[in-house]
């Protein structure tokens, strides 16, 4: 079997309380299983019960064996790690990978300083559980069992790195947290800093930077794609924030011919109302045109992509 | 033994990489938080050197990028301004203050330290003096590369360069004293060699050549000089950094009313400077 289930998909900050019962509070954290094999996507606050789940059902089989792989390491994408049960329990093996900053200390540190007496009463060198952890790039790479990984470069003020996982022959792919390139230099020959050669760089870098990212999903049979605002939200006030909008996660989706497109990284203002309304909203427009199915990313829900 | 010592001198600066337009350049580009994509393209663009360690460091094993990145202005908008800025932050001024062998007389670190912390107290001396805000830079990079003879000094002459440091300190004297009586030559004339070999002239030349000569010098450059020269008093008083003068000579009486300021203005200045530092060091730590 290959399935994801997603155990948080809100952007920026959990978001408890009746409003977003429907598709959830916690933010980022995906449970990849590959048969046998368990693979995390991030560790939001949704790792904390993911960590009660396999407590239960995973634990009894033996101990538990993971590889977490950390989109980028903001705080949303990582916050969930100190409550994440199995670190604790004596057995536990976990590969933590994910891309670094130039500027910034080792991934270890990174995430692992956030279990440090000054914000949680447990420390790192407690744990019991073995952790590695592997700063990864732009590559691909064979996790053994038949699960290849390839990993991209996306857009988004630190580095990040979006994932392709293939097995017998299908793929899901994570494109969070990524708003479109574009060109950041100025094109409007009026303005003072109007450089030609690099505003025509520019759009040309951008322009094959964003066929980079349709490549990568190509073909994908389930996309996790951010979606934080609506296009016009995006164009009044949250463009250079590092994430697209519901209109480009669902256009590049169709131009890469993916099957299903999950929209992801709920943005924390929206309650399940408007939600609902929005999926409704796309999904009407797009019905007919494309074969991709679109919806919005629920917390709870078990995706089969291969049974 | 003098003109051995400065003919290795010679030969070491013929063979160091020369310095891009002006590190301050970079420095004040970087270091602005609104720079824009196309300030630092330019100002990386402008040294082919410096643009070409960029390229190299975007292309390295350390992004791992499946494809090869030719062209800065791609790279910003691939990686972003942050990332390449603090790529070329590093690469320009590092670089040029990391010895190919690692400072053996002078730790490194306290060196590079040091020279932050001139670089920036020099700045807000000027600036608090009511200096004309273009040349603030300029104070800047006279601070900043005032002792960089001292690079010349450590890697040509290797252990001697050490007894000249141990001398200062077991004498108890300056340390361009004790180059002079170990070596025969001092940090000031290996700065000259620099100064010539980069083409760094006026303020910057000065603050190089005369920063231990202050009453000699009678040139247009003076204010520069004196807030270097008092900056560097302030490094040290404060034990900011540390570049091997533990006993520096004293000021001249006079030269804070030359400048027009109190010496209680230093006492306003630490916080501050301390702030600047704290804002580099992200690229002392890609020094190591």
């Amino acid at each position: 079997m290959f399935s994801l289930k997603i155990w948080g998909d809100r952007g920026s900050m959990p978001t408890p309380g009746p409003e977003t019962v429907l598709f959830g509070g916690n933010t980022s954290c995906l449970e990849l299983r590959a048969d046998g094999r368990l693979v995390i996507i991030d560790a939001g606050s949704g790792i904390r019960q993911l960590g009660d789940s396999l407590m239960r059902t995973d634990l009894k089989n033996g101990p538990i064996s993971a590889d977490i792989f950390i989109s980028h390491t903001h705080w949303d994408h990582i916050m969930g790690f100190p409550m994440f049960t199995p670190i604790y329990v004596p057995g536990t093996k976990l590969n933590i990978r994910g891309p670094i900053t130039y500027e910034d200390e080792t991934l270890e540190n990174v995430i692992g300083s956030q279990l440090s007496y000054r914000y949680w009463p447990v420390r790192q060198e407690e744990l019991a559980a073995a952790i590695e952890y592997e700063q990864i790039k732009e590559s691909t790479y064979d996790l053994g069992g038949g699960l290849f990984l390839t990993t991209k470069y996306l857009n988004h003020p630190i580095l990040c790195l979006g994932y392709r996982f293939e097995y017998r022959g299908r793929s899901i792919v994570t494109i969070y947290d990524h708003e479109p390139f574009r060109n950041i230099f100025p094109t409007d020959p009026s303005d003072p800093s109007y450089d030609a050669e690099a505003a025509k760089e520019g759009d040309l870098a951008a322009a094959e930077e964003n066929d980079k990212i349709l490549r990568f999903m190509e073909g994908a049979d389930l996309v996790v794609h951010d979606a934080q605002y609506t296009a016009k939200e995006y164009l009044a006030s949250k463009v250079g924030w590092g994430h697209s909008s519901y209109e480009t996660a669902i256009n590049a989706c169709h131009r890469a011919r993916a099957k299903r497109l999950l929209l992801f990284h709920h943005d924390p203002n929206r309650g399940d109302v408007e939600l609902q309304e929005l999926e409704l909203f796309y999904q009407s427009r797009v019905g007919g045109k494309t074969g991709l199915v679109v919806e919005m990313a629920r917390e709870g829900t078990t995706y089969v992509v291969e049974g | 033994m003098a003109k051995d010592n400065i003919e290795r001198i010679q030969t070491y600066v013929g063979s160091m990489a020369s310095l891009p337009v002006t590190v301050s350049k970079v420095l004040e580009v970087c270091n602005n938080p609104k720079t824009s994509p196309i300030d630092l393209d330019r100002v990386i663009a402008l040294d082919p050197v410096l643009m070409g360690r960029v390229l190299k460091l975007i292309n390295s094993a350390y992004y791992g990028l499946g494809t090869q990145v030719t062209s800065l202005v791609r790279a910003i908008i691939m990686l972003g301004v942050n990332t390449v800025k603090n790529l070329a932050l590093s690469t320009a001024v590092i670089d040029r203050f990391s010895s190919r062998k690692g400072f053996s007389a002078i730790n490194m670190d306290g060196f590079w330290r040091h020279s932050l912390c001139v670089g920036v107290t020099s700045k807000l001396i000027a600036q608090r003096r009511g200096a004309d805000p273009k040349t603030l830079e300029e104070y800047f990079a006279a601070g900043l590369l005032h002792d960089i003879g001292k690079i010349p000094m450590n890697d040509a002459l290797g252990e001697d360069y050490m007894l000249a440091v141990s001398t200062a300190d077991r004498d108890r004297i300056p340390l361009h004293l004790a180059e002079r009586k170990v070596l025969g030559v001092d940090h000031a004339i290996a700065g000259a060699a620099v100064a010539k070999a980069w083409r760094l002239t006026g303020a910057i030349n000065d603050a190089i050549v005369f920063h231990h000569a202050l009453p000699a010098y009678e040139d247009e450059n003076w204010e520069v000089l004196l807030t270097v020269a008092v900056a560097n008093y302030f490094a040290g008083r404060e034990g900011i950094g540390f570049s091997g003068n533990l006993y520096p000579e004293k000021l001249p009486p006079d030269i804070f009313d030359r400048l027009s300021i109190q010496k209680g203005l230093l006492e306003d200045l630490e916080g501050p400077v301390n702030a600047e530092i704290e804002k580099a060091k992200v690229f002392l730590r890609q020094a190591k």
